[in-house]
């Protein structure tokens, strides 16, 4: 395509925690740039942009999806939820205070994919055992905890009935 | 005095993190979300060859590419590294001639980073290809050629031997040669690194963003290189996302940027992708250990010989060329915990057509661990000794400290026996052995593993430069809550929680009161930052010392206004109060009232305010944290593919500050571990491109690659105030070296014993083949 | 790491789709992408247009036609790895659905999209040839049919036209023919080292179709020997035959295979 067309933009409406937003972007846009630099919805962090590491992690409809796989444009029409969207205005939601109870984090920037997937884990499965914790926890990357204390701040969330 | 009365509320108490609500909210502020507006972002043009001419750039198709705004390379920005001492200057652009694949030729500069990487896609490079130099022993003399014409490939050499070393090694009736191979590895922070930077028009000065470990070791180098006086740059580290040691250096990006921004007079920002990063980020590990030992019949070891050579691609980090950093940790920690009465050491540090070389956690540690228990490992299986035999013949006993080794470093007291001995109680030792010989029965593998190891801390030269001592600034606000500022630089430790409990304590003031800044030169006392495990015991010394003449302060303006005598004034829950008499007080937040608006009630000889700035620097040049590790793996034969069972750390970093954060460095650094021992491989091929690029080639450990850990804590103080001694690193010098002997004492009974890391499945398939075919 | 420039269009029925795709050369179809957009983003795949599949309707569907199970290309591998009558039909397609990728992934990787992409290490393509699943390949032209034993030709390459869409599989109701399925990845989740799936019928006869040990699946007949013995020499010879990246993942083939077979007699292979 001719460089004009290259930055040519177009119109989408975007559902995001909530909340409506219309916004012109680029195609080649990816879900998580918009988030963050459109947006400003920036607790979404993007560490590989190939799917592997996890912290770009956002519910779709309900469900844990890269958003560095996905093209902002083929958001149009879906519910996304972002960890700004799983926070209560004030304090912290149980899994977030589980976090902190259990030293769940270290320098927090996988924890907003590894709360999403695990708020959506638990909506799914109220009571995992830790081996289905660690399943559901494998497609996130966190280089800093060793994963136990997340391992168990989700167990304890569990526990408490969140 | 007052550190014998003090009664710690907080110190040594699991306090949950004050850093945690804002990095759970999502609300957390790292590099990549600093937007100005008309901020600029760039996009580097890294070589794509190990070693070739530049015969030619051509920038025009680029600069036509839509949203790009400029587009440099070294005639614009002829900035330059030096590296005094070894006679090598690294361009922040590449000059005439690129050295490793992945340095940074060209920048763009575009309105997004979608348009930045359409132009660097434009700029045409043309090269004439050199013969990269690739391996070291070929690196040593010089062949195929030199990475630096002017200089010889080996740019460090050094020789160490005890005296009487020769007799002592021929004098002993058992020897034996091993070498030992580490690859290269990285931190890989999940955060990647990055750099914004924007003039103040007002002011004329620059602020700099940096995702680093040492705000003031960036304005350092960046006045240095930019020749721009240190009181006009404001550096600011916001929110890391991991840092590992390759934060910790100085790179040529940060000097672009900067530069960038001065000469367009715009914000401009430059965040790596992770292809970049496994490019460029400082590698690590990467050596060679060839290593002859002697011993006695019983198992003691009494000379080691080690001929190292380190790998450090193509150009010295300034501070800390790593493979000098690598090399020199490993030898002069080779002996661990252990009694070797005579050592013979050589160093060679090459230079060739890679990444360069840099600290990745623990640097040297775990080769040095792997060289020391890989030995232990040797000497039992050649005397058909237990291993833990031979390590309890060599251990450095309690009556033995303070220790000096073979290479000079004074251990200060520590575990050493107990660390074993609880660890080996932890995994049921003795149990284990029973199980691993009826589950052999039935061909399946297990192994057990163990490393005692001694991590040097708080060290006077570490990779965070050669700044001996930090400083805290404390200010009690007039309302009684407390602002903190130190020169630490924390990628994830809970500094901001580890000192507000130091300092709550000294005030008598609950944690959450205390505010501790970090991470901007205009607010920060000059300090080292962090690496090196440094920060807890030099940093909470300072915090300390700080927090101890702040209470001086409030003791006597409390001592004044309650008519008593200074020594018998307490302070607790927010209040000072007269020893026994705790009706007899007046809170906190009243004397930090009166010390600053109303001030004709402090007593005669004290001046308003309360704030202190203090420094500390500890007694020793470093402080010994020990500790044992010990694993369990299971080894399918079939695969090549090893299973961690079962885990024990038992640690030993003197006083702690918060188990619940001392855990949590435990639990990642053995994460690190079995990535290090099994996963994390950089590859070259052997034209010197680097085959792993992405996370998809190099594997990170995930939630199910890494066991349920059992954590024990021994704490034997340091000399040290408050007996902190540093525990970042050691977890990951003792965990791959564990794991290695876990994966030799499984396969024992196919002769293989572990010299080489990470072990990769296929050589596990190879080697249970050839012994089959021996057999 | 940031794609190229493209124009990006979204059909609303499959033959708005493959018309866009004629009439823009350069086009892409995408599902999921959950290979498409690394590729992307890495700008090693650089087309001209992007022709989004994800909102036409009725290609998410698994039903039950006649003597065959019906499959959309849209289905993602978690409702795979989950659908009860792909459990009930299929259920080593449905466990070879959980082992693709990590959950986030399978929550948008479609089986269209795999089985087009033909990574060699992925584990859908292998159990189609296996399962002999007949693909349903619509372009604006109109339909064909195309079984998967045909469809692979080798890395990454197939018999689908850039004008083409792969709409539906489908595969035979089973009939009496036990499966097993064994694959070794360096961690849960990665693509494979190696992998089979293993087939044995009541007469004895069977056959193995290994992944990720070739430029595509690779499906062998034989009469698998009860000795193990003599199966192990079998594997190996067979596996002695692949164009597989080295030895070791030769060696992994008759290990797969190996395990593969005992859980297709419902032994645990470990």
């Amino acid at each position: 395509m001719s460089q004009a067309e290259a930055r040519q933009t177009q119109r989408v409406v975007l559902q995001v925690n909530g909340q409506r937003h219309e916004l012109d972007v680029e195609p080649r846009w990816l879900l998580a740039d918009v988030l963050r630099h459109q947006l400003g919805l920036t607790a979404t962090h993007v560490g590989c942009e190939q799917g592997v590491c996890g912290a770009c992690t956002v519910l779709v409809d309900g469900k844990p999806e890269r958003s560095c796989l996905m093209l902002a444009v083929q958001a149009e029409g879906c519910e996304v939820t972002t960890v700004e969207g799983l926070t209560p205005a004030a304090g912290l939601s149980p899994l977030q205070a589980a976090f902190q109870q259990h030293h769940a984090l270290q320098c927090g920037f996988c924890t907003p994919g590894i709360l999403v997937t695990m708020e959506a884990l638990l909506r799914e499965n109220p009571h995992p055992d830790e081996a289905t914790v660690r399943e559901a926890l494998s497609g996130n990357v966190c280089r800093c905890t060793g994963y136990q204390f997340i391992v168990d701040a989700v167990l304890a969330a569990a526990k408490e009935g969140r | 005095m007052a550190v014998d009365m003090l009664k710690p509320q907080f110190t040594g108490a699991r306090v949950t993190r004050l850093e945690d609500a804002r990095l759970l909210r999502g609300q957390a502020r790292y590099l990549d979300d600093i937007h100005l507006p008309g901020m600029l972002e760039v996009a580097f043009v890294r070589s794509t060859r190990a070693a070739a001419r530049i015969t030619g750039i051509d920038v025009q198709e680029a600069l036509r590419t839509p949203g790009v705004v400029a587009v440099l390379t070294h005639a614009d920005l002829p900035w330059e590294i030096r590296n005094d001492g070894f006679g090598v200057t690294q361009p922040v652009l590449a000059r005439d001639e690129v050295r490793f694949v992945g340095e940074p030729v060209a920048v763009v500069v575009a309105d997004s980073r979608y348009a930045a990487e359409d132009g660097v896609e434009r700029v045409k490079v043309s090269y004439d290809p050199l013969p990269p130099v690739l391996d070291m022993e070929q690196a040593l003399a010089d062949a195929p050629r030199r990475v630096h014409s002017q200089r010889a490939n080996v740019f460090f050499h050094s020789e160490h031997t005890t005296e009487g070393f020769a007799e002592a090694f021929a004098q002993a009736p058992h020897h034996l040669q091993l070498t030992f191979r580490v690859h290269r590895q990285t931190g890989v922070s999940m955060e990647t690194r990055g750099c914004a930077a924007m003039p103040d028009p007002a002011s004329g000065r620059l602020t700099v963003y940096v995702s680093h470990q040492s705000p003031h070791g960036v304005r350092a180098q960046l006045a240095r290189v930019l020749g721009i006086p240190e009181n006009e740059l404001r550096v600011i580290v916001p929110e890391v996302g991991g840092g590992f040691g390759i934060k910790a250096m100085f790179y040529p990006e940060y000097v672009v940027v900067t530069a960038l921004a001065r000469k367009l007079g715009k914000p401009v920002k430059w965040v790596s992708d992770r292809t970049e990063c496994l490019l460029s980020d400082a590698h690590g590990r990467d050596s060679v250990h060839e290593v002859a030992v002697a011993f006695t019949e019983e198992g003691r070891i009494v000379a080691v010989r080690d001929r190292v050579l380190g790998d450090n691609g193509a150009y010295p980090f300034p501070g800390f060329p790593g493979a000098v950093g690598e090399s020199n940790w490993a030898t002069n920690m080779l002996p661990g915990p252990y009694k070797i009465p005579h050592i013979s050491l050589t160093v060679d540090c090459v230079f060739s057509n890679k990444t360069p070389l840099g600290p990745y956690r623990g640097v040297g540690g775990p080769i040095g661990a792997q060289v020391q228990e890989g030995m232990v490992e040797a000497v039992a299986r050649h005397l058909g000794k237990d291993a833990m035999e031979v390590r309890r013949v060599n251990l450095i006993q309690p009556e033995d400290f303070p220790y000096r080794t073979a290479t000079g470093n004074v251990y200060d007291p520590g575990s050493y026996s107990e660390s074993l001995e609880a660890a080996l109680r932890l995994l049921d030792y003795e149990g284990f052995r029973r199980r691993q010989a009826q589950l052999r029965k039935q061909g399946r593998y297990l192994g057990f593993g163990v490393c005692v190891f001694v991590e040097p801390s708080a060290m006077a030269h570490s990779e965070a430069g050669s700044t001996p001592y930090e400083a805290a600034f404390i200010r009690m606000e007039p309302n009684g809550t407390v602002t903190a500022a130190l020169g630490l630089g924390p990628t994830g430790q809970g500094h901001e929680t580890t000192m507000a409990q130091i300092i709550a304590d000294r005030l008598g003031v609950d944690v959450k009161d205390v505010v501790v800044l970090h991470g901007d030169t205009d607010s920060a006392p000059f300090g080292g930052g962090t690496g090196g495990s440094r920060s807890g015991t030099i940093g909470g010394g300072a915090a300390i010392r700080a927090g101890e003449q702040l209470r001086a302060k409030l003791v006597k303006l409390a001592a004044h206004l309650l008519e008593a005598a200074e020594e018998d004034i307490e302070l607790a829950d927010g209040q000072a109060f007269v020893a026994g008499v705790p009706a007899r007080g007046i809170p906190v937040r009243e004397l930090a009232r009166i010390a600053y608006t109303d001030v004709n009630r402090l007593p005669a000889d004290m001046p308003p305010g309360l704030e202190v700035v203090a420094r500390y620097q500890p007694p020793a040049p470093a402080t010994y944290s020990n500790g044992t590790h010990a694993a369990i793996v299971e080894v399918d034969i079939r695969t090549g593919l090893v299973r961690v069972l079962d885990y024990a750390a038992v640690n030993d970093c003197g006083r702690l500050i918060n188990p619940l954060i001392v855990e949590g460095q435990i639990h990642g650094g053995v994460a690190q571990g079995i990535g290090s021992a099994f996963l994390e491989e950089l590859r070259y091929d052997e034209h010197g491109q680097l085959l792993t690029t992405s996370l998809m080639d190099y594997l990170l450990p995930a939630a199910t690659d890494v066991p349920r850990m059992r954590v024990q804590h021994l704490e034997t103080p340091s000399p040290s105030l408050g007996g902190f001694k540093g525990m970042g690193e050691g977890s990951l010098i003792a965990a791959p070296a564990a794991l290695a002997n876990a994966v030799s004492d499984a396969l024992a009974p196919f002769g293989v014993l572990v010299t080489e890391l990470p072990i990769r499945p296929e050589q596990i398939v190879a080697w249970v083949q050839a012994a089959g075919q021996g057999a | 790491m940031k794609p190229v420039a493209f124009a990006y269009y979204r059909p609303q029925s499959l033959a708005e789709a493959v018309r866009m795709l004629r009439e823009h050369p350069g086009s892409k179809p995408i599902a999921g992408g959950q290979s498409l957009i690394p590729l992307l983003n890495f700008r090693m795949a650089r087309p001209e247009a992007l022709v989004d599949l994800n909102r036409i309707p009725g290609l998410d569907e698994v039903e039950v036609r006649g003597q065959r199970l019906r499959i959309g290309g849209l289905v993602r591998h978690q409702q795979l790895h989950e659908h009860p009558l792909v459990r009930q039909h299929w259920p080593v397609l449905a466990q070879a659905a959980g082992e693709v990728g990590h959950w986030a992934i399978r929550n948008r990787g479609t089986l269209g999209g795999s089985l087009a992409h033909a990574d060699p290490a992925a584990e859908l393509p292998a159990v189609m040839v296996a399962a002999d699943a007949v693909f349903e390949l619509v372009s604006a032209d109109g339909v064909r049919q195309v079984p998967a034993r045909e469809f692979f030709y080798g890395y990454l390459m197939t018999a689908l036209q850039p004008d083409e869409v792969l709409a539906a599989v489908e595969l035979p109701l089973a009939s009496g023919t036990s499966w097993g399925f064994a694959e070794v990845a360096r961690r849960p989740g990665d693509f494979a080292l190696a992998g089979a799936i293993c087939e044995c019928r009541p007469d004895g006869t069977g056959a193995v179709t290994w992944f990720a040990v070739g430029g595509g699946p690779e499906r062998h007949e034989l009469v698998v020997a009860a000795d193990a013995n003599e199966r192990a020499a079998q594997w190996q010879d067979l596996a002695a035959t692949l164009d597989a990246q080295d030895d070791y993942r030769r060696h992994l083939a008759a290990v797969v295979a190996e395990t593969a077979y005992l859980r297709s007699l419902g032994r645990d292979g470990q």
